[in-house]
């Protein structure tokens, strides 16, 4: 079980960013100073810094390109990406060409697996925190799991589930499982002491006590298992597109390499890049909203 | 001000009911721990609280203080002797008493108004006062900060929060550990004012747990020193100081000073054992 722990920790600590966040709700109400100022917020110097990063990937992109000669099926001109990209954006939003249809089937499939993964994985995570038995019993099997690689069962879960989206929302849900359930797990052990003490001296029921105490303290870890959720879901729709599909964006894709279109290969992956960037940072506003305590009242 | 105290005294003796509100026989506590082995916490403590009093128990830290009164709560089982609630023996959390804790323990996500009136939702009730809580916020000084989150309160405020919620079923007994520690001095002094105040209002039975000589004098009726672990109880010391109390003349009280270098060169006697 030591083991299982040491795992669960390696896997909160892959997220940097959320572990300043953690650290935050796990301090006691008690430890606040007598004045609260509140903090400003450092959201504006992040994003020049993205900006700037971008800014640099994309000289060092049109400079190899230009000076190294580096050839358009390897790396394409810039502006052969963009073109692409146009052809995607610019077209009546019902054209299966543009990028509109295949986009929608692949995110209404991911997000279907999403829901379904999540909801599972909290659920069975729930289950987990409360009752050791549930934990012995499932723990090996969740670990199991997700040390397979999902790019070789996904095959199998295509036999299973066929080329339509049944398959796609399968292997969606089977990658955000798992971060949702191990982080809601460890989420709801989390609680202090003095909580349950409290708790238990307004003779709370387990459900109350679950709903009212547990819960709430687990928000930030499970809005942490959702974040990765969110775009492990997106990978999943696309892998499973890429084993055999009728649209999608993974579909997109394969149509792209198989007439050797490079720039057509990049507008896809930037189109998906963005999308990554969008569902993320759409699940950070929403945990700064729902665990708006464990930002301490900043917007 | 002989007099005074005289007169204090005999209300207290007249007001005492035959039975007290909280008996303790010989009650005894016997950790298992996985690093230490079995650690003995309380020894055979008898100690009675009546109806309507202000008990303080000092001790060295680690004498098994927060025990008793996990035990009084129903957080924790004693293993030996009679732990007994208005006659009746403790089987586990009453409604009856309601626990003011270390460091006020309020649940950030809940605004103050929730959190106070949060023993009004659960463990099978589900009672709407509105009113009522209002009544509380505004006797503690947080009638406009119901909506306000924990985090958004000083130390000072939040454990005054702390204090509604452990009156929000209105229990006959306060049990109170070390409600103040981690405030500074300050504003110690001022809680502890606030809480006479609370206190002489509702007419509550407290318990109170502290490390504290001074606070322990000026809101106790009676001081109990504990020795350190097995904790057992040393000394009962009965404070004749007649209130209101305030910090301004209470050190001039001549009783003050012989209670103070008493309870302390008890519990120095006690560190060195330590």
């Amino acid at each position: 079980m030591s083991e299982a722990k040491l795992h669960l920790d390696q896997s909160m600590l892959d997220q940097a960013d959320e572990n300043l966040e953690l650290e935050d709700a796990g301090r006691t109400a008690g430890d606040a100073a007598e004045a609260k100022p509140k903090r400003p917020k450092a959201g504006v110097n992040g994003s020049i810094i993205a900006g700037i990063g971008a800014l640099v990937l994309f000289a060092l992109w049109v400079l190899s390109v230009r000076f190294l000669k580096v050839p358009p099926y390897i790396l394409p001109a810039p502006e052969a990406v963009l073109n692409a990209l146009w052809s995607g954006i610019a077209i009546n939003p019902t054209d299966p060409q543009g990028y509109y249809v295949p986009l929608w089937s692949t995110l209404s499939n991911a997000a279907i697996g999403f829901g379904i993964g999540t909801g599972l994985g909290l659920v069975l995570g729930s289950l987990m925190a409360e009752s050791r038995t549930v934990e012995k019993l499932l723990m090996p099997y969740a670990f199991a799991l997700q040390s397979l690689p999902k790019v070789a069962i996904a095959p199998l879960v295509v036999i299973w589930f066929g080329f339509g989206a049944g398959s796609k929302i399968a292997i969606a849900a089977l990658l955000a499982f798992f971060p949702v359930l191990i982080n809601s797990f460890t989420g709801l052990r989390s609680i202090e002491p003095e909580r349950l003490d409290l708790m238990r001296s307004l003779s709370a029921t387990r459900f109350e006590t679950y709903r009212i105490a547990k819960l709430p303290n687990a928000a930030p870890f499970i809005f942490a298992g959702l974040d990765m959720a969110v775009v492990y879901a997106l990978l999943g729709a696309i892998v499973a597109e890429f084993l055999g599909a009728q649209q999608g964006m993974g579909v997109v894709i394969t149509q792209a390499q198989a007439v050797s279109d490079v720039a057509g290969v990049f507008a896809a992956l930037i189109i998906l890049g963005v999308l990554g960037i969008t569902l993320h940072s759409s699940v950070r506003r929403l945990e700064r909203r729902v665990v708006h305590w464990a930002h301490r009242g900043k917007p | 001000m002989v007099t005074a105290n005289a007169v204090k005294i005999d209300d207290v003796q007249l007001q005492k009911p035959s039975r007290p509100l909280i008996r303790m026989r010989a009650v005894s506590k016997t950790y298992v721990t996985a690093s230490s082995g079995s650690v003995h916490a309380v020894d055979r403590v008898d100690l009675d609280i009546a109806d309507g009093e202000f008990v303080c128990i000092v001790g060295p830290s680690g004498c098994g203080k927060s025990t008793l009164l996990r035990m009084l709560a129903g957080l924790d089982t004693n293993d030996g002797g009679r732990l007994l609630l208005d006659g009746r023996q403790v089987t586990g959390p009453s409604a009856q008493v309601g626990v003011v804790f270390q460091a006020a323990n309020l649940l950030p996500w809940l605004s103050v108004r929730d959190n106070v009136s949060l023993p009004l939702r659960v463990g099978g009730r589900h009672i709407s006062s509105a009113q009522r809580i209002d009544e509380l916020l505004v006797m503690a000084g947080l009638g406009d900060f119901g909506d306000r989150y924990p985090y958004e309160l000083s130390g000072g405020m939040q454990q005054r929060a702390g204090i509604c919620r452990a009156l929000a079923r209105d229990p006959r007994i306060l049990l109170m550990d070390e409600p103040f520690g981690a405030l500074d001095a300050l504003t110690r002094e001022r809680m502890n004012m606030e809480l006479q105040r609370i206190w002489q209002a509702s007419g509550k039975t407290v318990m109170l747990i502290t490390h504290s000589i001074s606070e322990s004098i000026f809101l106790a009726d009676r001081v109990v020193v504990m020795s350190a672990r097995p904790g057992r109880v040393l000394k009962e010391l009965t404070v004749p100081i007649p209130r209101p109390r305030s910090f301004d003349t209470i050190v001039s009280n001549p009783a003050y000073a012989t209670l103070a270098s008493e309870i302390r060169g008890l519990l120095n006697a006690e560190g060195e054992i330590e």
